[in-house]
């Protein structure tokens, strides 16, 4: 069986100046898109709670959004995931502690009621106050104050005498899905509903993951052009640089339109899309590189050409398998999975399109330009003479 | 089947019967041992057959899969560092003081983590300045006419950090190994962070409540002269019914109570600006968990050391005495202060306090000048050997534990409950069936006889795959099984790759055992490089990932090298088969 039962003889390089047109449009649309509206991004990256729930009994999520309103959880997003029969939601809150720089505010006149508060400072980020007292005071008493002025206490710690005078203490606000489980159960005699998975990260940790992710990509491109540069011409480095580039904005894309979101495992997607796209590349590469061996004086634009539609079939069919083993985690992965598989599949056929349509095109420019230059350069030369 | 082959037949077939040798402990792990005891090395390690592998070498699932808690804690040590700066502002008053350089003080700004001293007058503070030029750890950064301004050294205090979050690790550490979890997995992250993995656990809540609290080690001097507590409870009798009664036993006062809030309220009466009141748990019992009763201690308010300065703390039994004593060791700095504060109160009780508890309360026998102190343990009361060993043991324990040097919090959380973990397990395992299965029947239908080929090196490369993460005992997390689909994806790839080119040569008139060797060979550097750089990614994961992210970075490697190995070295070796043998036929 094959795809393609005859050679094909397909003038890709004729149509480059369209479809690098479109692709630059399309590339620049999606940049600016990201700059005025962001990602959707996940806790890992925001910070923030998620709790997932599966109720006993069916639930719609406007019932669930509705009982969150009722405990004055207002900013809580509601998402189900899996099939409907699963009763299972998804609850995120933006914050990660109680303490918020209103209800700071507030815990800062409660302890000051106690008298002799000399310092005060809260760390919103890490739901932290530390606080000195003149007197020694008692924590179950701070917890009732800060508690009382509306922030969870998790733990008051006493943290020994300071120097100078004064009793140093720190107030540990308590986390946001204790809060979102207790307003889901809150008036029922029993929880009608099973804590599944609790992800909660700190702002802090979700920026420093942030840019270790965006690190990454950077050094795993700058690993592979290296590789590139060094295994084939020089020439070919700018052109797999630009096809990397390309798939990673063209899947960023498909984050930015389709809300989906943006986590840890998204750039897991990104830096694997970075590796596997250039598989395509490379065998175009390798085959322009044996066609000019065979072709000699062949201008070059021919050359990929041939190579382009000598290897087309080859193209289609590699990463249609790879698709295809995508297709059970299509149809069976939830939530998280499913993303995966589907941004993937994303970035597959955006590859093979840049392996095809930006990378060799970049090289024919590039080459015709080192040409020009080189005819330039000589003329300069004959100038004086 | 040329001779030459030979060679190529016996590698690969070690190869996949060491695979699902390898596969044998994990096989054991899920299909034969219970599930409760999946993770227990050692029933596995008793279950296996002589000749299987170790059961070190098995498949794990990642806390996403199996359910658990994954968290990442924070070391504050930014408080812990205006701590410190406070801290030795008062010690280098007191230094100043010894050299005779009266009436300075100081001020600590704890945002810039610097020091401002302030002396009556010019000369004063000449002479200040001189003597802290030999300070290494504070840099001046200004003078105003009646005052100088310290700043802690940058590379103080990136020290400062790392020691904090090393020792914090250590603390944690241990604090989980004496809850009793197997298979926790503690590691630093970062600068300041620390990741801790614990399979199995199902309340977060709880767990940070064990890892989370700060316990602060602080050495205290008892005020055993006083006469406050006979005076207490002569003027104001405790109630009858509270059992509290003043006790002697120690050489000093004390109060003796079975309620600990009325016990401490109690004894705070009328107490002294500079003086406190500490209690001390007491179980009757070694190791018991709960406190019998409380013994109450009248210690200084000032804290001149705390745990900070301590190196180390071992317990031991003394060769001359056969007596259990515990040994501490104390960094320079803590080593100096330590020999002055026990030179200067010789006879005295120094109280360990841990969070604000009473640990013990030893006697000072002599000066304790080289950094190096020992505490040596009572045997009275009729004390078996054990029950003095447990004690010391304990006490090192605390003195240990007890330095957390900064506070820490929860940075992340991530728990994932039992069921979830069964369910994704269930789905995941089918998704990759069903991924695995398309492809297959895809590469029969498209290159029949090839594809058959190629599908048997897909199935070893599974097994590989497999084999592989359980060779390197790695974890396999729900990202882990989208890599290990994704590779499969990318093994077909390169039978693809070789295929289409055989199937060139043979268009191009060449014979079929021309048209393999060339497809391989020519195919061989295109493949080979694909790999690298999808590997390059790989690595690049597993060396910034967390987590399930390095779930998938680690079955993304050890399939692309299984993959470079089946469809290079399998692949060809059976196509060869064919080719050479009988009527040379190839079908692609």
């Amino acid at each position: 069986m094959q795809i393609l039962k005859h050679k094909t003889n397909i003038d890709f390089i004729g149509k480059r100046k369209p479809a690098l047109f479109i692709s630059t449009v399309l590339n620049l649309a999606i940049l600016v898109g990201i700059a005025i509206f962001g990602f959707n991004f996940g806790v890992d990256f925001a910070g923030g709670t998620v709790v997932e729930l599966k109720f006993d009994h069916p639930i719609r999520a406007d019932e669930v959004r509705a009982r969150a309103e009722k405990a004055q959880l207002h900013d809580v997003s509601v998402q189900g995931i899996g099939s409907s029969s699963d009763n299972s939601y998804l609850l995120r809150l933006g914050g990660v502690t109680q303490l918020t720089q209103e209800s700071a505010v507030t815990a800062k006149q409660a302890l000051e009621g106690l008298g002799g508060v000399t310092a005060f400072h809260a760390d919103v980020q890490n739901g932290l106050i530390n606080f000195r007292t003149a007197k020694k005071v008692d924590p179950d008493k701070v917890k009732e104050v800060v508690s009382g002025a509306g922030t969870g206490v998790k733990e008051v710690r006493s943290l020994g005498t300071a120097q100078g005078g004064g009793e140093d203490y720190q107030v540990v606000a308590s986390g946001m899905a204790d809060r979102i489980t207790s307003a889901m159960a809150k008036g029922l005699a029993k929880p009608d509903f099973r804590v599944q998975r609790i992800d909660y990260v700190g702002p802090q940790v979700g920026n420093q993951l942030r840019n270790k992710g965006i690190a990454a990509l950077l050094y795993a491109m700058l690993a592979i052009l290296v590789y590139v540069a060094f295994r084939f011409d020089f020439k070919f480095g700018p052109g797999a640089l630009l096809a990397m580039v390309h798939d990673v904005i063209m899947v960023s894309g498909y984050y930015l339109v389709s809300r989906r979101e943006f986590n840890l495992t998204s750039i897991a997607v990104l830096l694997t899309i970075t590796g596997y796209s250039i598989n395509d590349t490379i065998v175009i590469y390798d085959r322009i590189r044996e066609e000019m061996a065979r072709y000699k004086g062949k201008p070059l634009p021919e050359i990929i050409n041939i190579a382009v539609n000598d290897t087309l079939s080859r193209t289609i069919l590699t990463s249609g398998v790879t698709a295809l083993s995508l297709i059970g985690l299509l149809i069976f992965g939830v939530g998280e999975i499913w993303d995966f598989a589907m941004a993937m599949l994303v970035g597959i056929v955006v590859g093979t399109y840049s392996s095809v349509y930006i990378a060799s095109p970049l090289t024919i420019w590039l080459d015709e330009r080192a040409a020009r230059k080189k005819a330039h350069g000589s003329a300069m030369k004959v100038r004086p003479a | 089947m040329g001779r030459g082959n030979w060679g190529r037949w016996v590698i690969i077939l070690a190869v996949a019967l060491g695979s699902v040798w390898y596969l044998i402990p994990t096989y054991y792990s899920f299909f034969v041992l219970p599930k409760a005891q999946r993770n227990d090395e050692k029933v596995l390690q008793a279950r296996l057959p002589r000749w299987a592998p170790s059961a070190r070498h098995r498949l794990n699932l990642g806390l996403d899969l199996q359910g658990g808690i994954h968290m990442v804690m924070r070391v504050d040590t930014q408080t812990a560092l205006q701590k410190r700066v406070e801290r030795r502002g008062l010690q280098i008053v007191n230094y100043l003081r010894d050299q005779h350089i009266e009436g300075v003080t100081y001020a600590a700004n704890p945002e810039k983590l610097e020091l401002t001293l302030k002396a009556p007058d010019a000369a004063t503070l000449d002479k200040v300045e001189k003597e802290l030029k030999g300070f290494e750890d504070f840099t001046r950064v200004g003078r105003a006419p009646d005052a100088l301004t310290y700043q802690l050294k940058d590379t103080q205090v990136s020290r400062f950090r790392e020691d904090a979050v090393d020792q914090a690790m250590l603390v944690i550490r241990r604090r989980i190994d004496k809850w009793g979890v197997a298979e926790v997995d503690v590691r630093k992250m970062g600068t300041d962070s620390i990741q801790i993995s614990l399979p199995g656990q199902q309340d977060p809540e709880e767990a940070k409540k064990l890892i989370g609290t700060t316990a602060q080690l602080e050495f205290r001097m008892v005020d055993e002269k006083s006469n406050h507590f006979s005076q207490l409870v002569a003027g104001h009798p405790p109630p009858a019914d509270s059992g509290i009664r003043l006790v002697r036993t120690s050489g000093y006062e004390q109060l003796e109570g079975k309620d600990r809030e009325q016990l401490l309220a109690y004894a705070r009466q009328n107490v002294a600006d500079n003086r406190q009141v500490l209690l001390q748990c007491v179980t009757a019992q070694a190791q018991g968990a709960t406190c019998d009763s409380y013994l109450a201690y009248l210690v200084d308010k000032a804290v001149p050391l705390t745990g900070e300065s301590l190196a180390g703390a071992d317990a031991s039994r003394s060769q001359t005495t056969n007596d259990f004593e515990v040994n501490l060791s104390f960094d320079t700095q803590g080593g100096v202060e330590f020999g002055k504060l026990t030179g200067d109160n010789v006879g005295r009780y120094m109280a360990i306090v841990l969070d604000d508890n009473v640990n013990s309360a030893p006697r000072i026998n002599e000066r304790i000048p080289n950094g190096r102190a020992r505490i040596t343990m009572g045997r009275g009361a009729g004390k078996t050997d054990e029950q003095a060993y447990q004690e010391a043991k304990n006490l090192e324990l605390v003195l240990r534990a007890g330095a957390l040097p900064a506070p820490v919090t929860v940075g992340e959380i991530r728990q994932v409950g039992a069921s979830l973990g069964d369910e994704l397990v269930r789905k995941g395992s089918l998704a990759a069936i069903v991924g695995l299965a398309l492809v297959v029947a895809f590469m029969a239908v498209y290159y029949r006889k090839s594809g058959l080929i190629a599908d048997v090196a897909l199935i070893l490369n599974g097994i590989l795959i497999l084999a592989g993460l359980a060779l390197f005992n790695a974890t396999l997390t729900l990202p882990g099984i989208a890599g290990f689909v994704l590779t499969l994806g990318i093994a077909v790839d390169a039978n693809v790759l070789i295929n289409e080119r055989v199937r060139e040569e043979l268009a191009a008139g060449k014979s079929p055992r021309a048209a393999v060797d060339q497809g391989y060979d020519r195919a061989f550097w295109t493949i080979f490089d694909a790999h690298v750089t999808t590997l390059i990614a790989g690595f690049i994961l597993l060396s910034t990932g967390t987590g399930p992210v390095r779930g998938f970075a680690t079955s993304l490697i050890i399939g692309l090298v299984a993959s470079l190995f089946t469809s290079i070295v399998v692949t060809r070796a059976i196509t060869t088969y064919f080719v050479h043998g009988r009527g040379a036929q190839v079908s692609v």
